[in-house]
């Protein structure tokens, strides 16, 4: 009899601690980041949201995984902003590592280069600081891009934009990567369809590091519009040197970069009239979890998101999260989840139609007094355009 | 087009590209002039010394031209501590002195790493940036921010200082001999042990000083480095290698044929141009640009 007890005794401890240990096992999320190379200053702001994810779920207890709650735990590696890097990383996290989910790398180029990975071993990943319209065309079933800003849509919004602010001459400034190049393809058939006349059209390499001869151009052509299509690096390249020379354009797109907490601090009051890619602001009040985000990623690292590339990974962390909450860690379940389903987000609800966000349209923001606004679409606008003071 | 070409404008943009090059590369000359030591962590002193100044400036409210004699002296001290603690030993042993120009890119490349991650850990892989001196200045047909300016005069001074120092002074001979022949220095009755430490500290102080210079007009990060270590090499190699002079020059040279050639061709043949004349130096002179061989004027 009392061995008898004793082995049950025993059985039942040895069974709690393996329910417990099953209980407290966390959920290992996978992703390349670029910590060094070309999309360095970019994937910084990303790691950053999901860092604050990470600790803003496990201080909730966990993940909850259809039910049951599991701390996260990040696999990452350094990709030195080489996509080839990133094709080996991932199939690394897939097939050695053996991570439960799937975190994006930063910027189309690297998710463009694991777009056949995620195919190949079907493994579903929602992306964040990307869009392509190749990707769309060939339809796969593992990615889903929250940024509304697929590069077709962005080009003919922002001619619209740019119809708009009355730009009837302009400068056209790229980047060589392939995203911008993209762009390039729609927004000059998009520009000569709105008649706006092209007086600049000039495309530099990423390692540019002095644009003197091309913005003395822009100067000499006296546009009144300016799109550079840019990263964050050039951005800053660009701002500077655009108001050395004293480029007054009344209207001034810059693509990427312009909502980083460094590029506003570096250029203060002079930013004021710069338009730039982005669909989110804490400023909504539709959006009742985007300020709480403002305000968790300030309290973290006293500065202000970017609210382009700190948005869109936040919101990638929440689809996933929301996904996994109903269909767990079944890879056929979440990828079914995540296509038909809606996520509460901090920028609105978002659902996805094939790879696309159908519900956000594109937009853009610009810096007014101090403010980032969001000026376009008149619908989701919290300030009208201004233009750009000489 | 022309009008551009002739323009005040990108004149200067050469002149201030071309004396930013001088600069890094001028550091980088030194220590491998005087030791011929590979220092291909010398970007990671130019991030160093921007850290330096940006945080004195965001954190503590010192001006960027205060944080630029701050980041020369804790570089300066950094080229110190590993001359004392790890090359003087080094270059004593016959055996290891032989090798130590190889062994030196192990050396500095294990410093690239510790250096990236200890900044890394220490303000985050995020860019950084503040606004110091950002008004645009005119004076004729040139505009330019006065950030850039300042950093240009002060990049200037040092250069032609370093240019003057080696030429007038007994130590700037020495450094020159030690560079020319490191054992006939010896024979000479020159101290090569202190001109060396001099000439690290000297070379690693100047890497930081560009860097706070950078810091007042860039976005920095932990890994901005490699391209001023690249720019630093291919600068060296067309200046001839130890040829502290033909370096200043050769910066220079740079800076005209990037901006120039840029005006003439477009952005995209940036690269080509830059890299094209370094492999025809290479080829036609590899000596250098300068006349004569290897040594310094």
């Amino acid at each position: 009899m009392f061995r008898r007890l004793l082995l049950g005794l025993v059985t039942a401890i040895a069974l709690t601690g393996w329910v417990s240990a099953q209980a407290a096992d966390p959920v290992r999320i996978g992703f390349s980041i670029s910590e060094t190379g070309l999309f360095a200053p970019g994937a910084a702001k990303q790691i950053k949201s999901y860092d604050l994810w990470r600790e803003l779920v496990n201080a909730k207890g966990g993940l909850d995984v259809a039910g049951t709650k599991r701390p996260v735990e990040f696999v990452k590696y350094d990709d030195q902003s080489a996509p080839a890097n990133a094709v080996k990383i991932y199939e690394k996290l897939i097939t050695d590592d053996k991570v439960d989910l799937l975190f994006p790398p930063f910027g189309t180029v690297m998710h463009l280069a694991i777009v056949p990975l995620l195919e190949r071993y079907k493994f579903p990943m929602v992306a964040n600081t990307a869009s392509s319209v190749h990707i769309r065309e060939i339809k796969p079933g593992n990615i889903w891009f929250t940024s509304p800003s697929i590069h077709d849509k962005w080009a003919e919004e922002l001619v619209k934009l740019a119809k708009q602010a009355g730009v009837s001459r302009l400068a056209l400034l790229s980047n060589a990567i392939p995203p911008a190049n993209e762009v390039r393809r729609f927004i000059i058939p998009e520009l000569e369809k709105a008649k706006i006349e092209i007086v600049v059209n000039e495309v530099w390499p990423p390692s540019i590091n002095d644009m003197t001869a091309v913005l003395s151009q822009v100067k000499k052509a006296a546009p009144d519009g300016v799109i550079v299509l840019s990263l964050p690096n050039d951005s800053v390249l660009y701002t500077r040197q655009a108001n050395e020379l004293g480029i007054d354009a009344k209207f001034q797109f810059v693509a990427i970069g312009p909502a980083g907490a460094a590029y506003r601090k570096m250029f203060g009051p002079k930013l004021d009239g710069i338009v730039m890619l982005g669909h989110w602001t804490p400023e909504r009040k539709e959006w009742p979890q985007a300020k709480e985000f403002y305000d968790a990623y300030v309290a973290k690292y006293n500065e202000p998101p970017d609210y382009l590339d700190s948005a869109l990974s936040y919101i990638s962390c929440q689809v996933t999260e929301q996904a996994v909450a109903k269909a767990g860690l079944d890879l056929d379940k979440l990828r079914e989840t995540i296509s038909t389903g809606t996520f509460e987000t901090i920028n609105g609800p978002i659902r996805f139609k094939g790879v696309e966000n159908a519900v956000l349209p594109v937009s853009f923001l610009q810096h007014q007094g101090g403010k980032i606004e969001l000026i376009w679409p008149s619908s989701l606008a919290t300030a009208q355009y201004k233009p750009r003071s000489k | 087009m022309i009008d551009i070409l002739l323009s005040e404008q990108l004149l200067a943009a050469a002149i201030i590209t071309g004396t930013l090059y001088a600069l890094v590369a001028l550091g980088l000359n030194l220590v491998y002039g005087t030791m011929r030591l590979l220092n291909i962590a010398h970007g990671e002193l130019v991030m160093l010394g921007a850290y330096v100044a940006s945080s004195g400036y965001n954190y503590f409210g010192i001006s960027p031209l205060v944080g630029v004699i701050g980041a020369g002296v804790l570089t300066g001290l950094m080229g110190a501590a590993v001359y004392i603690f790890l090359f003087r030993n080094l270059l004593v042993k016959p055996e290891l002195s032989r090798r130590l120009e190889a062994n030196s890119l192990l050396i500095f490349f294990g410093a690239i790493v510790i250096l990236q991650n200890i900044v890394a850990l220490a303000f985050t892989g995020t860019p950084r940036g503040y606004r110091y001196l950002d008004g645009v200045i005119h004076f004729g047909g040139v505009a330019l921010t006065e950030n850039r300016l300042a950093g240009f005069l002060i990049a200037a001074a040092i250069c032609l200082a370093t240019a003057i120092f080696l030429r007038a002074s007994i130590v700037g001979v020495a450094i020159k001999a030690l560079i020319q022949d490191r054992r006939a220095a010896g024979l000479v009755g020159i101290n090569v042990d202190r001109i060396q430490l001099l000439s690290l500290t000297l070379g690693f102080s100047i890497g930081g000083v560009a860097g706070a210079l950078v810091s007042m007009t860039q976005e920095i990060t932990p890994f901005m480095g490699f391209p001023y270590t690249m720019a630093a090499f291919v600068v060296i190699i067309l200046g001839g290698l130890g040829n502290l002079v033909g370096g200043i020059a050769a910066g220079l040279v740079l800076g005209f044929i990037q901006i120039y050639g840029v005006a003439l061709t477009s952005p995209q043949w940036n690269s080509i141009l830059l890299y094209g004349a370094f492999v025809a130096v290479l080829v036609l002179r590899p000596q250098g640009i300068m006349r004569g061989g290897r040594g310094v004027r």
